[in-house]
């Protein structure tokens, strides 16, 4: 409790925060608030970046081998996360455009390119956890093999959207590391369970 | 990583393992790559068969070990087994996303190690290494001991795959070994005790042959003349066979040869040279298809392997002689320095030491009808020098090291560049208001209001999906935050006073944005 004599003032000059206080006890005080305020703040940023995580999985968009990428990230290399997820997106733009110039032309479907795309498709997806994406090339692959090419133009605008949806998500959640990072704090090394957080709670896109 | 750390693990197996890792996916690439350094394996990357053909021709010393996807545009994953199982023979182990046992089965039949399936765990990575030790292990094991170890920081594994290394040099000489019930009867043997000819033993060797003449030459009468103890008749039966063999090459060459004397004058001078810098192509010499001759004197099979044991130092000519014989049948070995024959292993490091080709050392018979022990120039030559040896296995570690060091460092056109990662940013604000796709996302989550705070996220997101979630932000572009906003901003508002709250959230050096008014009232 602050007693009138030791109350702090701060004020700001020229960019610098100065305190102002009779006593020393004044500026501790003083300074511990303002801690525990930003680490308020922190501390709010990083349960929101838990629940927006655990969120992701429940809504069935991003699996365990997302959470194995997490883990192989360290010090060392803070974004590889980041990077490998744009390397991912960078894929999906590439393939959705060829495919979709492979599929055209009704008359002219070259659906073994289109075969070809997809299963790289699946094996990028499905290595960096997008699973939402790794479903619908599931989908994509069976349309392929009967040569539908309705089902197959159907499945290419779902994967587009697929990855958009998620490519916005995971912005999201970059983002709010940055601000924690921003606000002094350490990212939560929390790794949610696919396995535990059964998808049922939200629909999902289960092949 | 230096180099002097690489060179390291390399003696800590399977830390330090190299692989090649080729898939022509570049974000499966990159995650094997990032899991394969997490295992401690020193990793190459390319996304083209082509090119992994490349770098393995290049220097198939350079890979323990080849990962690769199986579907790839270039060259089909089953194809570039094959061919690396056939020309440089290393484990190979298949990748692909296919788990229809019908590709397992063909990647077996292929000659696969094994077959991962993606997406790839790092536990099934951190295996891998057995199918190396699996792969040399069953190679034939040439009797030949890989001499003085240690210097090279030995390990077994190490020692393994040196000598795999040298396996495809080594079976010709293997066959030989066999053909001549040499004691290492049991082809898959491995680093039986084997004698060690010395420059000194050889020299006794030699003088015993001589004191029987060559052709009469008997393993046990050889043996008892040279009074060495724990020597075996079959020690001496096996060296013998090395020795006539050579012997009788060198014979057939010495019928071609032009210039004995320039060769003798060259081996005097070669010998007084203080390395295998020295051994140059200095005449040319026309021996059939050989190039020039090296300095050292080397019998067929009796390279300069590795000359880790021998110093370095290059003997003297004059003290290596042995005592000359002007008998018809005698020989003489002049002007060449009795080469270290400590080991009796080739070491055909072609590619390390180009244009030195391998050549058959000879017993050419001098125009003065001496014998003159020719020492041709072997890839194991440069080995000679003592700059390389007795570290030569070191320094040609160091190299291939290097080159390792190189080739990753090479930014390869297949290699990708990193891409920022925050710029997809700017793409996908952008996209994200023209795609449209957003109309869905926000229908589904308006009815939403207040759920807990997992949906806080996505009410911000709707509200404005080209902010993303601005907490705290120092500049809002857009002005504040829409009022609409979800709570994460009523907590914030809770704390400061509303219209300062973004503008001064992080002012000041020290980090603290709040002002003033803030916390008086929290006083």
């Amino acid at each position: 409790l602050m007693t009138a004599k030791s109350l702090a003032s701060k004020e700001t000059v020229n960019g610098r925060c100065w305190f102002y206080s009779d006593d020393d006890d004044g500026i501790s005080v003083y300074l511990n608030r303002e801690l525990h305020a930003m680490n308020t703040v922190v501390a709010q940023l990083q349960t929101q970046f838990q629940d927006y995580l655990v969120s992701l999985y429940q809504q069935g968009f991003l699996d365990n081998q997302f959470t194995e990428l997490r883990k192989l990230q360290d010090e060392g290399t803070p974004d590889f996360v980041a990077e490998v997820v744009s390397l991912f997106f960078d894929d999906c733009s590439k393939l959705i455009n060829s495919m979709s110039r492979s599929l055209e032309r009704p008359e002219n479907v070259d659906f073994k390119q289109v075969d070809s795309g997809v299963h790289q498709l699946k094996g990028s997806s499905s290595s960096v956890g997008a699973r939402r994406v790794k479903n619908v090339c599931i989908s994509f692959k069976e349309c392929c093999d009967v040569q539908n090419r309705e089902g197959c133009l159907r499945c290419l605008q779902q994967v587009d959207y697929e990855y958009k949806m998620l490519k916005t998500k995971l912005q999201d959640l970059f983002n709010l590391e940055k601000q924690i990072v921003q606000a002094g704090g350490a990212i939560p090394q929390h790794f949610p369970s696919y396995t535990i957080l059964r998808p049922d709670i939200r629909p999902c896109l289960d092949a | 990583m230096t180099v002097e750390q690489d060179f390291e693990a390399v003696d800590q197996f399977p830390v330090g393992m190299r692989v090649l890792a080729v898939d022509d996916d570049q974000t499966c690439l990159r995650i094997l790559e990032t899991l394969l350094h997490r295992c401690q394996y020193h990793v190459t990357t390319t996304d083209s068969a082509q090119t992994a053909l490349e770098l393995l021709r290049e220097n198939k010393n350079k890979f323990d070990l080849v990962i690769s996807d199986v579907d790839m545009p270039d060259m089909d994953g089953f194809k570039l087994l094959e061919l690396v199982g056939l020309e440089m023979d290393l484990p190979v182990i298949m990748l692909s996303a296919h788990s229809d046992p019908k590709y397992v089965m063909k990647g077996v039949k292929h000659g696969a190690c094994d077959y991962l399936l993606k997406p790839v765990r790092i536990e099934e990575l951190k295996n891998i290494w057995q199918h190396v030790v699996r792969k040399s292990k069953f190679k034939k094991m040439k009797s030949i001991v890989i001499h003085d170890e240690s210097s090279q920081g030995n390990s077994d594994q190490n020692g393994v795959k040196a000598n795999r290394k040298r396996k495809d040099q080594f079976e010709e000489v293997e066959e030989e070994d066999e053909e001549r019930g040499n004691e290492n009867d049991d082809p898959t043997a491995q680093k039986k005790p084997r004698v060690l000819w010395t420059r000194e033993l050889h020299n006794k060797f030699l003088a015993a042959v001589d004191h029987l003449g060559v052709e009469k030459a008997q393993p046990k009468k050889i043996l008892d003349l040279m009074n060495v103890d724990k020597l075996t008749r079959e020690n001496v039966a096996s060296h013998l066979q090395k020795f006539r063999s050579a012997l009788k090459k060198i014979t057939n060459e010495a019928n071609q040869q032009a210039s004995m004397a320039a060769i003798d004058s060259h081996f005097m001078q070669m010998s007084s040279l203080k390395g295998l810098g020295g051994f140059h192509h200095q005449r040319q010499i026309p021996l059939g298809s050989s190039q020039f001759h090296g300095g050292a004197a080397t019998m067929r099979h009796y390279p300069l392997g590795r000359l880790n044991s021998f110093g370095g130092v290059f003997p003297h000519v004059s003290s290596s002689l042995p005592r000359n014989h002007n008998d018809g049948g005698g020989y003489i070995l002049q002007g060449m320095p009795i080469p270290p024959l400590d080991d009796l292993h080739i070491n055909n490091n072609n590619k390390a030491f180009p244009g030195f080709s391998s050549q058959q050392s000879s017993l050419m018979v001098a125009p003065n009808n001496q014998l003159v022990l020719q020492g041709h120039q072997q890839s194991s030559y440069p080995s000679l020098n003592p700059g390389l040896s007795p570290h030569f296995e070191i320094n040609k570690r160091l190299e291939d090291w290097s080159n390792a060091l190189l080739s990753t460092n090479i930014p390869q056109s297949d290699v990708h560049s990193k891409p920022d990662a925050l710029e997809w940013n700017h793409f996908c604000n952008s996209d994200a208001a023209q795609a449209g796709f957003i109309d869905p996302l926000q229908m589904k989550q308006q009815p939403a209001n207040n759920l807990g705070p997992m949906t806080d996220a996505q009410r911000l997101r709707s509200s404005n999906p080209n902010e993303g979630l601005f907490v705290g932000q120092q500049k809002v572009e857009n002005g504040s935050m829409p009022s609409n906003a979800g709570s994460l901003d009523d907590i914030v508002n809770s704390m400061m006073p509303k219209e300062q709250s973004q503008a001064e959230f992080f002012e000041g050096d020290l980090g603290f944005g709040w002002h003033n008014s803030s916390l008086r009232t929290c006083i």
